[in-house]
């Protein structure tokens, strides 16, 4: 089956010009260093990392948002890397994005019925009436009511805007959905609201995802698939199953350590992955991670590892096989008071099961 | 409790307006054990910033604390001259934010900034010395190089470095009590573990009191001893840690909960809450989470709960608590 969407070798390289006169190119920011995946139809790939990993960049070039330095994106196998005009805009039809910051995103003078009506204004559907009750149909289907088509976006709290930019996407009834951090900025409790929103709409509309996140436990209930991103390379890519009960690479295990368990008695169990993201200017040579990785060895610091197959997970270290059983098992759950009473919540909330 | 190092008994702070006064901050008493954290927990615009900034008399316009009292270590802070409130803001209490590039001067090196802080207290003091124990608090801190970095700005730091500058100029002047405010929100997950790892090692020397103000029950369960939720300006719950974490009570401490992603568990939605915090300005009558509830009945409207004691140590105000009993046929 052909994917959605495939994109080979990417890469996005910016020239770094220094003087005042006569600029020459002094260093390269590779913020995409050859980066490969495909999203099939109704699935979700995840795309996890840290802040200046590459993952907006490869989402917008994915996107034909920015133009890529090299590579190719295929959408149904057609090759989209150097279309322009007529052809682009029908690909932009298809392929819409979310964006992580919802006061950012929305022009704070244009009422929210017309922000959502925009994409139809431009591609030509359907009459000024036609789209009115598009509108409404769509603030529906983000859990909005019609009377909020007349508002604006300094009216609604962070969780309802990240809705309205959500509605804007679907308004073209569009095919993949590129979601860059959409619930990074959102309180917890708003971000599990947006998340299932999302997930729903995945099941009605059979909307493929391409999901950016800096943060796992997000994605755990969203992806299908999971890229782990480093220094503008994907180092590991997997099923999720696999990719959380047995994280291969070290840097996904340090991501994966690194999150916050609702559990005071495994407080400060794990020792927090050291330093920062080095520069994207001045990648290190050998295996990326290197620098902080806690098994590197002589090999890592010279020789850059490829993606390989190992077990279902394409990992990019030497050391997959010979690293330690990750612990996983980290915070082992809630108690049973917790439990017990989570799931009379469950059954009790709207659309819940008895248990 | 007598060792508290903080009290806030029965705080209220209120916002004028034309329809009279709205209530940011409800009748909110709390305590902040000597060298422990307290965590206040809640959603955004449940109260937690503004009862931060009433501890510090930073209120803004046309806010107030209307009634109440703030001892620190006795003493009303509430009650002090404005003289001598600049005292104690900076010395003994200190404060750090969840943005710290807004909260950072772009035009000053960041070893500037952390001497203005100590020159502040500390008129006193030469430059040499002032500059001498600046570079020893970035160091504290856990910056690499930092007689470097005390020359650099804002703009030239990683977010985690940014975060990590702050709390060296907060601790300057080694404050009994440090109000971190979502102080790793904004930053990626590996650098959050890394900042609560730094404040839990800086209490462990300096045996600082921290108010951790939070959205992440996952960041309280890391970092405090003792919790407070709270829910549009009232403290809805609270107890110990290990009380609220293994006998939560509150069912919107039970939403909180369900709303964390879990690795350890395969479940199909989250248990996300619904809606969101009514403003202050249209408060519910009775129980203010009783329209985002799904245990809810009919008397949750009629007042509002008190906090009682549903354990040793451990309050919560939910009329229905415990709710497997309140459903027991």
């Amino acid at each position: 089956m052909t994917p959605l969407l495939e994109v080979r070798d990417l890469a996005k390289h910016y020239p770094v010009r220094s003087g005042m006169i006569i600029a020459r190119q002094t260093g390269t920011v590779r913020a995409v260093d050859g980066v490969s995946f495909h999203v099939d139809r109704g699935e979700t790939l995840a795309l996890v990392g840290e802040s200046g990993c590459g993952k907006s960049t490869t989402a917008r070039l994915a996107l034909r948002l920015i133009e890529p330095s090299a590579g190719s994106i295929r959408f149904e196998g057609t090759d989209v890397t150097r279309i322009g005009g007529a052809p682009l805009r029908a690909l932009r039809r298809r392929a819409q994005i979310v964006f992580q910051d919802p006061y950012a995103s929305l022009n704070p003078r244009m009422s929210v019925g017309d922000t959502i009506a925009e994409p139809m204004i431009v591609h030509g559907v359907g009459n000024a009436a036609a789209r009115r009750a598009r509108v409404e149909e769509l603030l529906a289907l983000v859990g909005l009511a019609p009377f909020h088509a007349a508002r604006f976006p300094h009216e609604f709290s962070g969780g309802q805007r990240q809705r309205i930019g959500i509605a804007r996407a679907l308004s073209l009834r569009p095919e993949l959905i590129v979601c860059d951090e959409p619930v990074s900025a959102l309180d917890v409790s708003i971000q599990a609201q947006v998340v299932n929103l999302l997930k729903e709409l995945q099941r009605r509309f059979g909307l493929a995802y391409l999901f950016i996140a800096h943060d796992l436990a997000v994605v755990k209930h969203m992806a299908d698939r999971v890229a782990v991103m480093y220094l503008g390379r994907i180092v590991e890519i997997a099923p999720k199953r696999s990719l959380f009960a047995a994280p291969r690479h070290p840097y996904t295990r340090a991501l994966l350590a690194a999150i916050p368990h609702p559990d005071p008695s495994g407080r400060g169990r794990v020792t927090p992955l050291g330093g920062d993201v080095p520069s994207p200017m001045a990648i290190p040579p050998g295996c990326r991670f290197h620098t902080r990785c806690a098994f590197a060895e002589d090999r890592c610091r010279v020789e850059e590892p490829p993606l390989r197959l190992v077990g279902e997970s394409q990992v990019a270290c030497h050391l997959a096989e010979q690293l330690p059983m990750a612990d996983t098992a980290a915070g082992a759950g809630f108690a049973p008071n917790a439990v017990r009473r989570l799931a009379l919540y469950a059954a009790a909330r709207p659309g819940g099961k008895r248990p | 409790m007598t060792d508290a190092l903080l009290r806030i008994e029965d705080l209220r702070t209120v916002f004028r307006s034309s329809g009279g006064d709205i209530p940011a901050v409800d009748g909110v008493s709390l305590e902040v054990p000597q060298g422990r954290t307290l965590g206040i927990v809640g959603e955004s615009g449940c109260g937690k910033s503004m009862l931060s900034l009433s501890v510090m008399r930073l209120v803004p316009q046309p806010g107030r604390v209307a009634t109440g009292r703030v001892l620190l270590d006795g003493r009303d802070l509430l009650a002090l001259p404005n003289s001598a409130i600049r005292d104690v803001r900076g010395r003994d209490v200190a404060m750090i934010f969840q943005e710290p590039m807004t909260s950072l001067n772009p035009v000053h090196s960041i070893g500037d900034q952390i001497m203005e802080a100590m020159r502040a207290h500390d008129g006193g003091a030469s430059n040499a010395e002032l500059r001498e124990r600046a570079v020893e608090a970035l160091r504290r801190v856990r910056i690499p190089a930092p007689e470097r970095r005390f020359t650099e700005y804002p703009h030239q730091l990683s977010g985690g470095m940014r975060q990590r500058v702050m709390i060296a100029m907060a601790l300057a002047c080694a404050p009994r009590l440090l109000i971190a405010d979502e102080p790793t929100t904004a930053l990626d997950v590996t650098v959050q573990a890394q900042i609560l790892d730094l404040l839990r090692d800086l209490q462990a020397e300096t045996g600082m009191s921290i108010i951790l103000i939070t959205h992440d029950l996952g960041v309280v369960a890391e970092m405090a001893d003792e919790v407070a939720v709270m829910y549009a300006g009232r403290v809805v719950e609270r107890g110990t840690a290990r009380e609220i974490f293994e006998d939560p009570q509150h069912p919107y401490t039970l939403g909180l909960l369900g709303s964390i992603p879990r690795l350890d568990e395969e479940r199909e939605t989250l248990l996300a809450i619904d809606g969101t915090v009514p403003p202050p300005f249209a408060l519910p009558p009775g129980c203010r989470f009783a329209p985002r509830c799904p245990f809810m009945i009919s008397p949750c409207n009629d007042v509002v709960p008190p906090l009682r004691v549903v354990a040793d140590g451990h309050l919560a105000a939910c009329i229905r608590a415990p709710i497997e009993a309140a459903l027991a046929p």
